[in-house]
């Protein structure tokens, strides 16, 4: 049952895809018969060489030829050349993944690991001190700007702290470019933008374990295991949890194409050499097919992540019955 | 009465609002002999289920504020909450009225049925399944063994129904509480449960507390029965002689309201005027007199204590203590 | 067999099933009254309001409090800390941070708002066209929000802000562009539980126009959710749109929004913080005072969504 149920996730989600790459590529059309990236830079390029360059990009075939081309390609795994250095995109996108991941996975851990026993103590203290001060905490994760939050961090713990003569964390890059890269050095630099990045997915998923757990607590199978006689503990985080869990773990799921486009602007704040960062410098010098390989990418990886999620509910929760 | 195994006191339980403190329970006693089958009877707010939670400390988030449940000779409201615990799902068991929120929906059946004894008996998981499975047979679950491995949502609601009073069993309490068992059933299954549950008062001996609106199981069912209304207990007796000769005038309006096999066919259904009470702000005195039509002047000025009126009955009530019948018109 | 007096049944919440065409007007009442009685919300509101005004009114304020141009420039007044001259003090072309920092209001606001509207307009039309027609109507349009909605945002944003290279009015259409797709779905669900009750199908029955049977009837029953849908949208539009700026791929300078006042904080660190201060702190604030009121109007409005 299972099966089957994947198999037709499964194909909605090439459906999604294909209209993914037409859509963005309808967007791109646009540029296709003007635009070369360059020429405004560049006004000696005679008429010739721009055809020649539309040529060796593609742009001069009709759109059916060019969408099919790329479909092709994007089968076989090459997701376009850059236009500003013609090398594959794809292989800048997997040159820049493992740091993305690293920020991203630290961040998404991290924020797990905290938001769901604040969230739980926050369900079981309502209306207490701490429960107020958590729900300031993410009321403020919120609406703080992540990029602004950034800079006050750099500001405070790299600028004003070695303006001091106090140990200071660096804010820049992924590792030092002297005699950095070993773990030390990198967690050093993981520390601020990971906090930027897990702050805000502490604020998400805190407050929705705490209100997925006073919704669970309420239900009157909690209300049974407490009859049976066992601990409090048990009770809250065994019969409780598991259920609060579900809808949590369906949450988290659809966080995961975050992994990769989620820490875009902390990534520019910080200089992490990561696939937001690629993307943004990318986007500066107008290398359109280089976004739109990475966009095409995440959104592989959102499509991917939604299956996940909704793989992980269905084995989670033994009541839905893949319908 | 020295022999009771289950005796409420003078409880107390109270749920604070906005709109000022819920008397839920104000001033219940009753007991419970081994083996007996007691039935709550009550309209929806009357404060029986508050009753049956506060006997196994349950009743949060309302208040205990006087009384005493004494069980084994220890009174209830005062044990820790480290006994308290041993006691609940060991001595006294609970289900409750609807066996489909009622059974956690992320475990499979048999591991929810097993909990009991792993928890208080400490049983390793496959004798505790073995006890399950063997309890989920007895209670008429066809197959057990395999439906023992099914989630909850698998069965249908007399299926959970009986798997919740499996639940109960296993640790072979001395009292079973069932709150509103057969409410959220069809009417043929509910036939079934109470059924199910005549057999393991009889089979295992258990004392069992009904807890139902629903007068016609009481009479099916029990050998005693209580009645409540506002908080506090009105009337009791031997169900026999309630229903016969009913010494409260809610218990007579009740019964009247019901149709009956025995009942002569020109005396219509009389339904009870007026509305139940509004449990913050009670009437003064008794709290039915406002809807009372045999209420006398003292009825809403001095609140009616439970006294015994006839041979086996009790009733709180100055017009039946003072001798008077109660008589419809 | 038979039960005693029905057990009494709480006091529905007001919801307008049955009430006919349309949300009751007492539902309107109850929402506006549970609105007024949360102070928080209600504070939050009349800041945004206090600050929508003062970004209309910019001019005047500029010339009556601040008494300078957001954009001239003068170099003898670089960076200078706030003070009597400043309050806020200037940056590094010797502009007026309060005088830029409301000018951006205008920008900032104004963008969020249009694009609250263009989501709205574009999100609910689709909803209510697919649910109430269903069909292929319905499955080629759902698959469109499908897909806007797989693609994340950011890279489509930045793709399109190198495509179309946006001034504010374009810039909302971007940010709409993926917005509208969640609105349309939850239009579209509205509309389908809408259209189970009865006096749709009643209406239909004497002949009553599709036209005139979506605006007239089901329009004003998802109005609820779309208030509160707009709502709790501006504080993440505001975000998103500050983001941008902030990344140099929206409003272009010399047009000051929040967001790009920020631009080029790294190079305010050692002397001029107050430049990295103030436009996040304005942000800050407001997109606080957005989610709360927004918070306030969904307690208000739908009282089933109420978080504990």
């Amino acid at each position: 049952m299972l099966a089957k149920y994947l198999v037709r996730r499964l194909l909605a989600s090439v459906i999604v895809v294909l209209g993914v790459t037409l859509l963005t590529l309808l967007l791109m059309d646009r540029t296709r018969g003007t635009y070369v990236p360059g020429i405004d830079l560049n006004p000696n390029l005679r008429p010739e060489d721009i055809a020649r360059l539309r040529a060796n990009l593609g742009l001069d075939r009709p759109f059916y030829m060019w969408y099919l081309t790329w479909i092709w390609n994007v089968a076989h795994g090459d997701f376009g050349r850059s236009m500003i250095d013609g090398s594959p995109v794809l292989s800048h996108i997997l040159d820049r993944l493992p740091n993305t991941l690293e920020l991203t996975g630290t961040a998404i851990i991290l924020g797990v690991l905290l938001s769901i026993p604040l969230g739980v103590i926050g369900a079981l203290r309502r209306g207490s001190k701490t429960d107020h001060a958590l729900t300031v905490v993410s009321v403020a994760g919120f609406a703080v700007p992540q990029f602004w939050l950034g800079l006050l961090l750099i500001l405070l713990f790299s600028v004003t702290l070695e303006q001091h003569g106090l140990p200071w964390l660096p804010s820049s890059g992924a590792a030092s470019a002297i005699n950095g890269g070993d773990i030390l050095d990198r967690l050093e630099h993981l520390i601020m933008p990971a906090t930027v990045l897990s702050f805000f997915y502490l604020s998400l998923w805190s407050r929705f374990t705490r209100s997925s757990m006073l919704e669970v607590l309420s239900q009157d199978y909690i209300r049974t295991a407490r009859a049976k006689g066992m601990s409090e503990r048990r009770v809250v985080y065994l019969h409780g949890l598991r259920n609060a869990l579900i809808p949590l773990i369906t949450l988290i799921g659809l966080e995961l194409p975050g992994l990769v486009s989620g820490g875009l602007v902390v990534e520019v704040v910080f200089g992490w050499p990561g696939i937001g960062k690629l993307a943004f410098e990318r986007a500066l010098q107008y290398d359109y097919s280089t976004v739109m390989g990475i966009t095409f990418f995440a959104t592989l990886l959102v499509v991917a992540g939604n299956l996940l999620a909704d793989v992980l509910y269905a084995i989670l929760d033994p009541r839905i019955r893949y319908a | 009465m020295t022999e009771a195994l289950l005796e409420v006191q003078d409880l107390h339980t109270v749920f604070a609002t906005k709109a000022g403190n819920v008397k839920a329970v104000d001033g219940v006693s009753f007991e419970i002999n081994p083996g007996e089958t007691l039935g709550i009877v009550g309209e929806s707010g009357s404060g029986k289920s508050v009753t049956a939670l506060s006997v196994m400390r349950l009743q949060r988030p309302g208040k205990i504020i006087s009384g005493k449940v004494m069980f084994k000779g220890r009174d209830l409201t005062k044990v820790s909450e480290g006994e308290m615990r041993e006691i609940r799902g060991q001595d006294i068991a609970m289900i409750f009225q609807d066996p489909m929120t009622s059974m956690n929906p992320v475990f499979r059946t048999g591991w929810q049925v097993a909990e009991p004894v792993r928890l208080h008996h400490g049983w390793d998981k496959t004798r505790a399944m073995g006890v399950a499975v063997s309890m989920l047979g007895k209670v008429g679950i066809p197959s057990p063994a395999s439906r023992a491995r099914d989630y909850p949502h698998q069965f249908s609601g007399g299926m959970r129904q009986r798997a919740m009073i499996a639940m109960g069993l296993t640790t072979t309490p001395k009292v079973l509480i069932a709150d509103e068992p057969t409410t959220a059933l069809d009417v043929t299954i509910q036939a079934q449960i109470l059924d199910l549950l005549r057999h393991v008062n009889r089979d295992f001996g258990t004392a069992t507390i009904l807890i139902t609106h629903n007068l016609g199981v009481v009479a099916g069912m029990c050998e005693r029965v209580v009645v409540m209304y506002a908080g506090r207990v009105v009337e009791s007796g031997p169900t026999s002689d309630v229903f016969a000769h009913p010494k409260h005038p809610y218990t007579w309006a009740l019964l009247r309201s019901i149709p009956r096999l025995d009942a002569e066919r020109h005396e219509a259904l009389k339904p009870i005027e007026g509305l139940p009470p509004d449990l913050i702000d009670l009437p003064s005195g008794c709290a039915f007199h406002p809807r009372c039509q045999f209420k006398v002047e003292r009825c809403s000025r001095d609140v009616p204590v439970l006294n015994r009126v006839g041979e086996t009955q009790l009733a709180a009530c100055w017009v039946t203590q003072s001798g008077v019948e109660l008589k419809g018109a | 067999m038979s039960l005693l007096p029905a057990p009494e049944v709480e006091a529905p919440i007001s919801t307008f099933e049955g009430e006919g065409s349309r949300p009751a007007q007492s539902y309107w009442n109850e929402s506006w009254q549970r609105l007024r009685d949360n102070r928080i919300g209600m504070a939050a509101g009349i800041l945004i309001l206090i600050l929508a005004a003062i970004s209309l009114a910019a001019p005047l304020f500029t010339q009556f409090v601040t008494h300078y141009e957001p954009y001239r420039l003068d170099l003898l007044a670089t960076f200078q800390p706030p003070g009597h001259a400043h309050l806020l003090g200037t940056d590094e072309l010797g502009r007026d941070t309060l005088t830029r920092l409301i000018y951006g209001g205008r920008v900032t606001l104004g963008v969020a708002f249009l694009t609250v509207g263009i989501s709205l307009t574009l999100g609910t039309s689709v909803g209510l066209v697919t649910g109430y027609y269903g069909g292929w109507i319905d499955d080629i349009l759902m698959r469109l929000v499908d897909v806007v909605l797989s693609i994340p945002a950011i890279f489509l944003f930045i793709l399109m802000s190198i495509l179309f290279r946006p001034n504010p009015v374009t810039l909302a259409m971007i940010i709409a562009s993926v917005g509208w797709g969640g609105v349309a779905r939850l239009v579209r669900g509205e509309v389908l539980s809408v259209k189970q009750r009865d006096f749709i199908m009643a209406t239909r029955s004497i002949g009553a126009r599709d036209v005139r049977l979506i605006v007239r009837h089901l329009l004003p029953n998802v109005l609820p959710v779309l208030i509160v849908a707009a709502s709790l949208g501006v504080g993440q539009i505001i975000l998103i749109e500050a983001a941008l700026d902030f990344l140099g791929l929206g409003i272009q300078p010399p047009t000051a929004s929040w967001g790009n006042m920020l631009t080029n904080a790294e190079s305010y660190f050692f002397h001029s913080t107050w430049l990295v201060y103030f436009p996040g702190i304005t942000i800050f604030i407001t997109v606080l005072a957005s989610n709360l009121f927004g918070n306030a109007i969904r307690d208000a409005f739908d009282p089933r969504l109420k978080t504990h």
